[in-house]
């Protein structure tokens, strides 16, 4: 009859690896590793690891519906069993039967008046109290709680009266509960509140939630809700309670009982289970009727009543545990984290564990930490010497920054060597700027050229902008130098192509287009093919293979070289010559490639570069500047809109060059920190943006806040401070206003009305600085009223300001030659209070005080200042 | 002490006994099958003269239009008091007993009828449906009135219009009809919902062919058994009464019974159909009971009432009523 009924789990209390399963019985089984019982035959496997066996079965108890496992460690293995007819029945399983077991087994308690018994529970402490919630009867209380080590009572039944009960064991009939509470009333479900044992937890089907003292059971305090089904006291906070009716979860704070916390959204299908996770904090796991997942809420987050009508934090999601078969029960595991067993209805059981969710974080200094159930993982960039692998571009920044990197403003190609000197793209960069500022000041320098003030934009604006506006292009046929014959070869010139090979760094600024000195610059570095490739193409066989030569003697010199002389030396221009045949296949075998080009420049038709101008490989100005000579006006911009969309789309460094500082510029570099994430070189980089709206773009703010930031996270505040000053002197408009004045006690003006710019530092504990000379004389009174400033709390003179204290020429005075103690005593001499008790003084003196006390030094004041300014107690890491 | 007013809108009908057929498909429906209707209220109750059934809206509906079926006019409401479950005084007085004097006798005195069923769980007082302002003004002072609309239990403001409701004649109730007391003892039981269907052939036996047409002569002798048998489903809640012989042909362990094995004898109220205007005849027998302090189930039917009260206080019930008899004429 009882066989319709869906199995239930539960796990002992106790023994970490024996659980039941009760439908129409009590089977009990025991979880072990598959080797250990693997042995045993008719083990079931439950998982890839575990099985269990079957140790004992109960069937002395039809009409079943609850059943309580007792929470002592003795007897072990002893259930509550209630009856559809409201009996409960003491039973074991599995047991040697040992005196007190023996006792107990078989031990019926009746109520008055039958009906099935919804639920039991058994008191966490004094474990001889069950309690049994019943259904309604119309005179009889729903919830009888039973002292199982009471005896028979005789006075209870006469003998003739037990006629219907049909029970000839009486001995063993108690029919006296010990208390009784809600009357006319069914209970559908109860349990102890852990928090103080005599106090009770019901649901009455009347639509409430009640808990009773058994000290004074007249008094009970109540709410009414729906949710009436499956009280369950949270193991890990014992005010918090969850409930359930139909598809939907209350959960409850007993603290403020009026109305649920919050409840979780609503299930379709009626809920079956309900059930905290007893090994991980803030779990609860539900199921619902025929359904194969279990929900899992983690509420850890989850705010209390008393921090109000915040949106619960609650993470949701479900698992299956044995995928399509629908569940029918399930039980957490009480010791071992997250692990369940479930039970389908054919009794098929499956043991799962629930993994927990990994939470992650990054520092700001590269190491990653994660955390799983109760592990912590941290994950650092290892530093060895040898670096097989690239290093984290935050390590990088890191790096770069304590180098000083971009902050070299007169030599800006110095910044790459600041950098570490080994990207490619950042040396093609900072030369580039190098180039730009460079060209720039030229054209400053040259005052009569005033007409030209148009071209300085045009300079920033690189060289794709340049060749657009190229006109008057004069086209000739040089000869081979050290040759009379003319070559083919046609090269083109204007004043934006020199100028644009001047950016590229082949030939400086000036009359003068001699490669020679970018030649020598470049045999000191030792770039010999490259040399090489640009003295050719710049038509000059002889210097090539001058360099060549130069390169294989020089030390650790490629020898090679020499033959690549050689095979120089026999160029000719005869088209079907087995020295062009042999050259235009064999120069792909190259690896180096420059020297490839050479070959392809050589072996090419004239006009058609191609093999030259798509080397990747080779460096992008040194295309640009071959393309610059060789492409006639119709090829050269096609040429250079492509290259360009190529750098862009790749976030390549080297097409700035092309782009310059616009806002194809802060395009490319946009890919180019979406593909790097380096905001510290595109914040460098843009600065030096020609015009405002360079830098107003938003994406440009966004590198320059971003690297700010991470200074600031680094705690590298002084190269935060450095980069504003850098900052404030590319984009005037940067520089942050004044933010705090002082004002005088007496007259209300401010005492600084001459300082327009003060630092701003810190939230609890400002600073007001007077920048200025390094004069010691000071104004002790306010400028408006002449009355005297406050005075300092621990020297007890009056505050004063340098009399010419004016931020114009403060500003360049502040040199860094200043000695360095001057230069502290000027921050000594600031302004500081506290803005909690109002009391301060002199920078300098409040900081040597507070390295030693930490209440204020006013006397009878207690305020600890210091402790209030959060970033106050950090110390910077970087010096000065 | 809290007064809920359920939400359920009842009819109360009667099916003659030789018309019982027509409405079988039904009542079997009703009773047995409940997953197979909405029906969450229903109670059929067979008396020598009829079945009385008591039943939802959505339960009527099963109901065929016939000519032996007849209802009456109103709609019912059910009111069931909660105690709040606070006292734990043993002893209580059960059932009708209980709220004989704090809801039965106001709302005699109101002229507000009543119609009792008592079940194995509870004891539902329905009251029509258009008296209900007079009966929340008249409960409204002893009880929390709480009303339950779409399955939430909401407090039911009580309208203070005082006005045109007549005064209480607070006058001494004589029991004004005849009363008899059958031979045959009762069980008040219920049982498992889950073991419903292994009984259902026996139930419908019960329920519908042990009515031989011998016993309909017998139904006026006092002292003689007398067919009753009564069957509720309400809110998922079975409860049974019958006849000690009937109980017998139940297997072992279906039936619910109290520990002590309580039986209970009947008094019926009436010697000709009561109608259902009459107010006040369940207090005049409720209030001589709860004076004497007796349990007592009240069962009334489309044409009587009936009283069951423990077996042993018999003897005493019947000299409590009749004092009371005697000092109303």
């Amino acid at each position: 009859m009882m066989g319709s009924s869906k199995p239930d789990i539960l796990w002992s209390p106790h023994h970490a690896d024996r659980y039941v399963i009760c439908d129409s019985e009590l089977s009990l089984y025991r979880i072990g590793a598959v080797g250990t019982s693997e042995a045993k035959a008719g083990a079931l496997l439950l998982s890839e690891e575990t099985a269990a066996t079957l140790l004992a079965i109960n069937s002395d108890t039809p009409y079943m519906k609850c059943v309580a496992w007792y929470p002592k460690h003795e007897p072990e293995c002893l259930l509550a069993v209630g009856q559809a007819n409201g009996r409960v029945v003491l039973t074991s399983l599995g047991q040697s039967h040992n005196s007190k077991c023996k006792e107990l087994v078989g031990k019926e308690f009746v109520p008055k008046h039958a009906r099935q018994c919804n639920t039991l529970a058994w008191n966490p402490v004094d474990s001889n109290w069950l309690a049994a919630g019943l259904d309604k009867h119309r005179a009889d209380f729903s919830v009888l709680i039973w002292d199982i080590s009471s005896k028979y009572s005789p006075e209870a039944v006469p003998a003739e009266k037990l006629r219907l009960s049909g029970d000839a064991d009486s001995g063993m009939v108690v029919t006296k509960p010990l208390y009784e509470l809600g009357q006319n009333d069914a209970c559908l479900s109860l349990c102890w509140l852990p928090r103080d044992h005599q106090k009770l937890l019901l649901a009455g089907m009347h639509r409430n939630l009640a808990i009773f003292d058994l000290r004074n059971t007249s008094q009970k305090t109540f709410v009414n809700t729906k949710a009436i089904q499956g009280v369950t006291v949270d193991p890990y906070f014992q005010d918090r309670v969850a409930s359930f009716f139909e598809g939907q979860v209350a959960i409850w704070d007993l603290r403020r009982f009026e109305k649920p916390v919050f409840t979780l959204t609503e299930q379709p299908k009626p809920l079956t289970k309900v059930a905290w996770c007893p090994t991980r904090m803030g779990l609860l796991a539900t199921l619902t009727r025929d359904s194969n997942v279990i929900r899992l809420y983690d509420m850890q987050h989850a705010p209390t009543p008393i921090g109000d009508e915040t949106e619960p934090t609650i993470i949701e999601r479900g698992v299956q545990p044995c995928s399509e078969n629908v569940i029918s029960s399930f039980a957490w595991h009480p010791s071992t984290q997250n692990r369940m067993v479930v039970v389908s209805p054919n009794r098929a059981m499956s043991d799962f564990t629930v993994f927990e969710r990994i939470s992650l974080a990054w520092s700001s200094t590269t190491s990653l930490m994660w955390a799983c159930g109760r592990h912590l993982y941290e994950c650092t960039e290892e530093s060895t010497g040898g670096g097989a692998a690239e290093k984290d571009i935050a390590t990088k920044m890191r790096e770069r920054a304590q180098s000083r990197y971009g902050h070299d403003t007169v030599q800006l190609w110095r910044n790459h060597l600041l950098a570490g000197g080994t990207d490619p793209q950042l040396r093609s960069l900072w030369y580039t700027l190098h180039y730009i500022l460079h060209r720039l000041s030229q054209y400053t320098e040259d005052l009569e050229q005033r007409q030209q003030g148009s071209k300085q934009s045009l300079i920033y604006s690189g060289i794709k902008n340049i060749i657009k506006s190229s006109s008057g292009t004069t086209e000739s046929r040089r000869c081979w130098k050290g040759s009379d014959r003319p070559t083919d070869v046609a090269q083109y010139h204007s004043e934006e192509r020199s100028l644009a090979l001047q950016l590229c760094g082949w030939i400086s600024c000036g009359p003068d287009v001699d490669v020679e000195p970018f030649l020598k610059s470049l045999e000191q570095e030792g770039e010999w093919e490259r040399a090489a490739s640009v003295a050719l193409f710049n038509l000059d066989i002889r210097r090539a293979i001058q360099i060549l030569n130069k390169g294989a003697s020089a030390e650790k010199g490629d020898l090679n070289l020499n033959v690549v002389a050689m095979a120089l030396s026999g160029y000719t221009d005869e088209k079907t010559s087995l020295w062009r045949e042999m050259c235009s296949s064999l120069r792909l075998q190259l690896k180096k490639p420059y020297l490839c080009v050479m070959f392809a420049f050589l072996t090419s038709e004239p006009g058609s570069y191609d093999a030259v101008l798509y080397e990747s490989r080779v460096a992008v100005r040194d295309r640009v500047a071959f393309a610059c000579m060789f492409l006639n006006d119709n090829q050269l911009p096609r040429y250079i809109d492509k290259l360009t969309n190529e750098m862009k789309e790749v976030g390549n460094l080297e097409g700035i060059l092309l782009t310059g500082l616009t806002k194809d510029g802060v395009d490319l570099m946009e890919s180019y920190v979406d593909r790097t994430g380096d905001v510290q070189t595109a914040s460098f980089c843009m600065l030096r943006g020609s015009t405002p709206e360079v830098v107003k773009d938003p994406r440009v703010q966004c590198w320059i806040e971003n690297y700010r930031n991470l200074l600031d996270a680094w705690r590298f505040w002084h190269k935060r401070a450095e980069f504003d000053i850098h900052r404030s002197k590319l984009d005037p408009s940067s520089k942050p206003l004044a933010q705090v004045f002082v004002s005088c006690n007496f007259c209300g003006k401010s005492i600084s009305f001459s300082c327009s710019a003060m630092p701003h530092q810190g939230r609890g504990f400002s600073q007001y600085g007077v920048s200025g000379s390094p004069t010691k004389s000071k104004v002790t009174s306010c400028p408006g009223c002449r009355k005297p400033l406050p005075r300092c709390a621990l020297c007890l003179m009056n505050m004063g300001t340098p009399v010419s204290a004016c931020t114009g020429t403060g500003k360049s005075d502040e040199k860094v030659d200043l000695p360095r103690d001057k230069k502290l005593a000027q921050f000594n001499n600031w302004f500081t209070w506290c803005h909690n008790c109002r009391h301060g003084g002199h920078a300098g003196h409040m900081l040597s005080w507070f390295r030693d006390h930490s209440e204020c030094p006013v006397s009878a004041c207690t305020c600890k200042c210091m402790q209030l300014d959060t970033t106050g107690n950090l110390q910077p890491s970087d010096n000065v | 002490m809290e007064l809920h007013i359920l939400e359920h809108s009842l009819k109360v009908a009667s099916i003659a006994k030789e018309g019982i057929q027509i409405c079988t498909h039904g009542l079997i429906k009703l009773a047995f099958l409940p997953s197979k209707t909405r029906c969450k209220f229903f109670s059929l109750t067979e008396t020598p003269e009829d079945y009385t059934i008591i039943v939802d809206e959505d339960g009527f509906k099963e109901l065929p239009q016939s000519e032996y079926l007849s209802v009456a006019d109103a709609t019912w409401l059910a009111l069931n008091v909660v105690s709040g479950g606070g006292s734990a005084a043993s002893s209580q007085p059960i059932g009708v007993t209980k709220i004989a004097k704090s809801v039965i006798a106001p709302l005699a005195d109101h002229n507000i009828s009543v119609f009792m069923l008592s079940t194995y769980q509870t004891d539902f007082i329905l009251v029509r449906e258009r008296d209900l302002p007079m009966v929340m003004h008249t409960l409204s002072s002893e009880f929390t009135l709480l009303r339950v609309v779409n399955g939430e239990t909401v407090a039911a403001n009580c309208s203070g219009v005082t006005n045109g409701f007549v005064k209480p004649k607070l006058v001494p109730r004589p029991i004004i009809h005849p009363l008899s007391s059958p031979s045959n003892m009762f069980c008040v039981t219920s049982l498992d919902p889950d073991t419903l269907p292994s009984v259902a052939t026996l139930l419908m036996d019960v329920m519908f062919y042990s009515g031989g047409g011998k016993e309909m002569g017998a139904q006026n002798e006092d002292s003689g058994h007398i067919r009753f048998f009564s069957f509720s489903l309400i809110e998922g809640y079975i409860s049974l009464v019958m006849d000690e012989q009937t109980t017998r042909r139940f297997p072992n362990n279906v039936l619910f019974t109290s520990a002590s094995g309580e039986l209970w004898k009947m008094v019926r109220i009436g010697g000709q159909p009561l109608g259902f205007d009459e107010c006040g005849i369940v207090a005049q027998i409720s209030e001589p009971l709860a004076t004497a302090d007796i349990p007592a189930y009240y069962i009334s039917t489309f044409k009587f009432d009936h009283a069951l009260v423990p077996e042993e206080n018999i003897q005493s019930v019947i000299g409590a009523l009749r004092t009371n008899e005697s000092t109303g004429q």
